[in-house]
C-alpha cells in the first residue's frame, strides 16, 4: 500500500476523500463540504454534493466510500420520513443522529462512512452530531470530518469562539474549509454550505476561484535571489 | 449411530473459496470474465439527454466482439450504458428494464429516472461491489432530463455531461474543453461522438463503432453504429503466393469418403427415420 | 351444531353472518367481571387507580400489583385477566425499550399504545390464540405534557382525559364526568381517583379489596411512581368519610 489506507477502502471503490464541517451558532447550523469524489487518483466528481438533506431541517454531511454514505442516508431518510408520519411530528436531531449511529455502529465491519449530523429541531434549537468511522456519537458545538480535517483541528480550536452570529460561522466554515482543501490532495474544488435556521433551509456556494486565499509561499522563494553579493565569482575552469 | 446430517445452515456457502483459493495457488486460475473495456458517455442538452458508446468487447488482450451493444434498454425514454464486466452490466440492465416495466404497470404512469437509478444502485450496493457493472444513465421524465453515473459499489452521482469506462479520461477531456449550456440536438450529438472517438483512439481497451442515442420528452432515437471509423477495407496487397511457387516430385490423391452400406437381417421393415 | 350454538364463537378468525366476532365480546366480558382501573389526565399529571379485589385472606397485602411501569415515564394498569396484564406489560417494555435502541429518547405514550394495539389485535385473528381479556389503561408525562390511552381487547386504543374500565366503569366514567379535570392538581386527582375506586367498589357490593394507586406529575420528577403511603392513607381515609356523610345523612 503507498498511501494511508484511510478509511480502509474496497479496491476501485468511490471515495469521498472529503473536507467536510458542521458549527452550531445561536440561531442554526451553519455546514459545508469540498466538492471532490475520486476514484484512485482520478477525480471522479468536482462538483459533488455532498450536504445531503436528510429531513426538512436536518442534513448530514458525508465522508468515507460514496457507496456506503449514499446508502446510509437513503435508509436514515426513509427512517425519518416514516418517524415524522407515525409521530405526526419533525424528527429531532438527535433521533436522525441515532438511527445513523445504529446503522453505522452495527455494520462497521462492512463501512467505511464518517458522518456528521446537523440541523435545528423544536427541543433544542440548533445542534451538531458527529458519528466518525466506529460509529460513536457525540455531540459538539463543532466538527470537523474527513481525511481534509486532520489539517485545520489546530486552525479550528485557535479560531473558534461561542456566541458568533451567522455571517461570523460561515466565514469560519468557508475559511476553515479553504485550508483543509489546500493541503489534502483528496480535497478540492468548490465550497458547499448549508445554513439551517428554525424558518429555512439556505444553500451557499463558493466558486473554485474565489476561495478565501492565505499564505502560499511565493514571497519567500520569489525574495531569495534578491540577497547581497554571497556567492563569490565563479571562474571557469582551466582546460590544461 | 446417527444419521448423516442432511441438513446444511442458512446463508452462503463459502467452501467452494477454500477449493478455489487451492486451485489458484496450483496454477489453475478461475477465468476471467468478458470485461467491456470501454468508453460510456452522456451528455445533457436542451431537449433531453444523449448517451454514447464505443462498440468493443475485450476478453483480457483478446477482442471478443467487434461490434457489440453498450447501450441497453431501460424503458422507451430510459437507457442505460454499461461499462465493466459485460455480463453483469448485460443481466443487471436487464432485470432493472423488467422491474422498470411491472412498475409503470402497476403505478400506471409513465416510469422516472430516479427510480431506475435508485433500484440499481441498491442492487449494486446489495452486491458490494461483486457485481461489476459501471453505468451512465440517461433519460427523460415528467420532471426533465436526468443523467447519471452509478458506480459497481452502489454510488451514484447526477451531473450534465459524464463518461465511465476505461476510456472515460479521454472522453471526459473532450467533454470538459466542449461541453456548453443549453446545447442544440446536433451540437450535442456531434460532441458525444467526438469524446466516444477520443476513447476508441485513445484508450487500448474501446474500439471500432459509434454508438449513440438520442432521448427527448417523447422520441427516443437509437443511433446504432452512427459513425464507424474503423472499416476494413481491401487491402492494397496480398500475401498469396503464386501458382507454381513449389514444385513437386510425385502426386498421391487419397480418399478420405467413407462409404457404407446397411444390409438389413431379420424380418420387418427398416425403421423410418425421416 | 345446535347443542353447541351457532359455533361463530369457536373462533376468534370466524365472523358471525351479522359480522361480529364473538371472542372479541367474550374477551370484554372478561374485563367487565374483573375489579375497577381508573386513569385521569389532570393538568401537570396522571394517576392511575385499581379496585384489586382480594379473592383470599391468606394473599400478602400489596402483592399481585395490576399497575406496572412500562418505563420510567410510562405507567400501565390493567383490569381484567391478571396473567394476560403481565403478559402485556412485558410487552410494554420490549416496545419501549426497542424504541429506545432506535431512536435514543424515550418513547412518546403514543408510539407504545400504537405497537401495543397492533400485538393486542393480532390476537383477534387466528384461531390459535385467544384475544387478550384485558383493557389497558396507559399514562405518561412527556415532553408534550400528560398522557392517558386504553387499549382495549379488539386492539383498538383511544386517548382520554379520564378512563375507566372494568366492573364499575359506568359509574366511574359519569363520576369522571363531574370533574374538571384540566384544572385539579395532581393531589386533588388522587383524591378524587380514590373516592372513585371506594364509590364503584360500594356499589358493586364485592368483597374485600385492596387501593392500588400510582402517579406521574411534578411530584414524582415526571417518573411512574407509587402515591406514597401518607397520601394513599389521607385518600382512603377521605374516601370512607363520604360514605359516612351518606350514612349520617340517611
Amino acid at each position: 500500500m503507498d498511501h494511508i489506507d484511510f478509511n480502509r477502502l474496497k479496491t476501485g471503490e468511490v471515495n469521498l476523500g472529503t473536507s467536510i464541517m458542521a458549527v452550531q451558532f445561536d440561531g442554526g447550523v451553519v455546514i459545508g463540504a469540498d466538492s471532490r469524489t475520486t476514484t484512485g487518483s482520478y477525480i471522479a466528481n468536482r462538483v459533488t454534493d455532498k450536504l445531503t438533506h436528510v429531513h426538512d431541517r436536518i442534513y448530514c454531511c458525508r465522508s468515507g466510500s460514496a457507496a456506503d454514505t449514499q446508502a446510509v442516508a437513503d435508509i436514515v431518510h426513509y427512517s425519518l420520513q416514516m418517524y415524522s408520519q407515525a409521530a405526526g411530528k419533525p424528527p429531532s436531531v438527535h433521533t436522525a443522529a441515532a438511527i445513523f449511529q445504529k446503522l453505522c455502529y452495527e455494520n462497521k465491519d462492512a463501512l467505511s462512512a464518517g458522518i456528521i449530523v446537523a440541523g435545528w429541531d423544536d427541543s433544542v434549537g440548533p445542534s451538531v452530531y458527529n458519528i466518525p468511522l466506529g460509529g460513536g456519537l457525540f455531540r459538539q458545538p463543532w466538527a470537523i470530518g474527513g481525511s481534509g480535517s486532520t489539517y485545520v483541528y489546530g486552525y479550528c480550536d485557535a479560531t473558534y469562539k461561542e456566541g458568533w452570529g451567522r455571517d461570523e460561522t460561515v466565514n469560519f466554515v468557508k475559511n476553515t474549509l479553504s485550508l483543509a482543501m489546500s493541503r489534502d490532495g483528496s480535497s478540492g474544488g468548490v465550497i458547499r454550505m448549508c445554513v439551517i435556521t428554525k424558518d429555512n433551509v439556505e444553500r451557499l456556494f463558493v466558486p473554485g476561484n474565489e476561495l478565501p486565499k492565505f499564505w502560499e509561499g511565493h514571497e519567500v522563494l520569489g525574495a531569495a535571489p534578491k540577497l547581497g553579493k554571497v556567492v563569490p565569482d565563479v571562474v571557469p575552469m582551466a582546460v590544461e | 449411530m446417527a444419521a448423516p446430517n442432511v441438513y446444511r445452515p442458512t446463508g452462503f456457502d463459502f467452501t467452494n473459496e477454500l477449493r478455489n483459493n487451492f486451485l489458484t495457488q496450483k496454477g489453475l486460475p478461475l477465468p476471467k470474465a468478458t470485461s467491456t473495456g470501454t468508453t460510456i458517455v452522456g451528455c445533457l442538452f436542451k431537449d433531453g439527454i444523449v448517451l454514447g458508446a464505443d462498440t468493443r468487447a475485450t476478453e483480457g488482450p483478446i477482442v471478443a466482439d467487434k461490434n457489440c451493444e453498450k447501450i441497453h434498454y431501460i424503458t422507451e425514454s430510459i437507457r442505460c450504458c454499461g461499462a465493466g464486466t459485460a455480463a453483469d452490466t448485460e443481466f443487471t440492465t436487464a432485470l432493472i428494464s423488467s422491474n422498470m416495466e411491472l412498475h409503470a404497470l402497476q403505478t400506471g404512469r409513465k416510469p422516472r429516472v430516479v427510480t431506475a437509478m435508485t433500484m440499481l444502485k441498491q442492487m449494486l450496493f446489495r452486491y458490494q461491489g461483486h457485481v461489476g457493472a459501471a453505468l451512465v444513465l440517461g433519460g427523460v421524465d415528467a420532471t426533465g432530463p436526468h443523467l447519471f453515473t452509478i458506480h459497481p459499489h452502489g454510488s451514484t452521482d447526477k451531473l450534465p455531461y459524464v463518461t465511465m469506462g476505461s476510456g472515460s479520461l479521454a472522453a471526459m477531456a473532450v467533454f470538459e474543453s466542449g461541453w456548453k449550456p443549453n446545447m442544440e440536438r446536433e451540437e450535442a450529438l456531434r460532441l458525444v461522438k467526438a469524446a466516444i472517438a477520443a476513447g476508441i483512439f485513445n484508450d487500448l481497451g474501446s474500439g471500432s463503432n459509434i454508438d449513440a442515442c438520442i432521448i427527448t420528452e417523447n422520441n427516443t432515437e437509437m443511433l446504432r453504429n452512427v459513425e464507424m471509423p474503423n472499416q476494413r477495407v481491401q487491402k492494397e496487397r496480398d500475401y498469396k503466393f503464386r501458382r507454381g511457387t513449389t514444385a513437386w516430385k510425385k502426386e498421391d490423391v487419397r480418399k478420405f469418403v467413407v462409404d457404407e452400406q446397411t444390409t438389413l437381417i431379420g424380418g420387418g421393415d427398416e425403421m423410418d427415420t425421416s | 351444531m345446535t347443542s353447541i350454538g351457532t359455533g361463530y364463537d369457536l373462533s376468534a378468525s370466524t365472523y358471525s353472518p351479522d359480522g361480529r366476532i364473538f371472542q372479541v365480546e367474550y374477551a370484554n366480558k372478561a374485563v367487565e367481571n374483573s375489579g375497577t382501573a381508573i386513569g385521569l389526565k389532570v393538568k401537570d399529571g396522571i394517576v392511575l387507580a385499581v379496585e384489586k379485589l382480594v379473592h383470599s385472606k391468606l394473599l400478602v397485602p400489596g402483592a399481585n400489583r395490576r399497575i406496572q411501569t412500562i418505563d420510567r415515564h410510562i405507567g400501565l394498569a390493567t383490569a381484567g385477566l391478571l396473567a394476560d396484564g403481565r403478559h402485556l406489560s412485558n410487552r410494554a417494555r420490549d416496545e419501549a425499550a426497542n424504541y429506545r435502541e432506535t431512536y435514543n429518547a424515550p418513547p412518546p405514550l403514543k408510539a407504545v399504545a400504537d405497537r401495543l394495539g397492533l400485538y393486542v389485535q393480532a390476537y383477534t385473528l387466528y384461531s390459535s390464540v385467544r384475544p387478550f381479556g384485558i383493557s389497558t389503561i396507559l399514562g405518561t408525562v412527556d415532553e408534550d405534557g400528560p398522557g392517558l390511552f386504553v387499549v382495549e381487547p379488539s386492539g383498538i386504543f383511544y386517548g382520554y382525559n379520564g378512563a375507566a374500565v372494568g366492573k364499575g366503569k359506568q359509574l366511574a366514567k359519569t363520576e369522571l364526568e363531574k370533574l374538571d379535570l384540566s384544572q385539579l392538581s395532581l393531589r386533588e386527582a388522587v383524591i378524587e381517583a380514590a373516592r372513585i375506586i371506594y364509590l364503584v367498589h360500594e356499589d358493586t357490593r364485592e368483597k374485600e379489596f385492596e387501593l392500588e394507586m400510582s402517579w406521574i406529575g411534578p411530584e414524582t420528577n415526571n417518573t411512574h411512581l407509587p402515591v406514597p403511603q401518607d397520601l394513599l392513607e389521607e385518600a382512603e381515609t377521605k374516601a370512607k368519610e363520604q360514605f359516612e356523610f351518606e350514612d349520617d345523612a340517611a
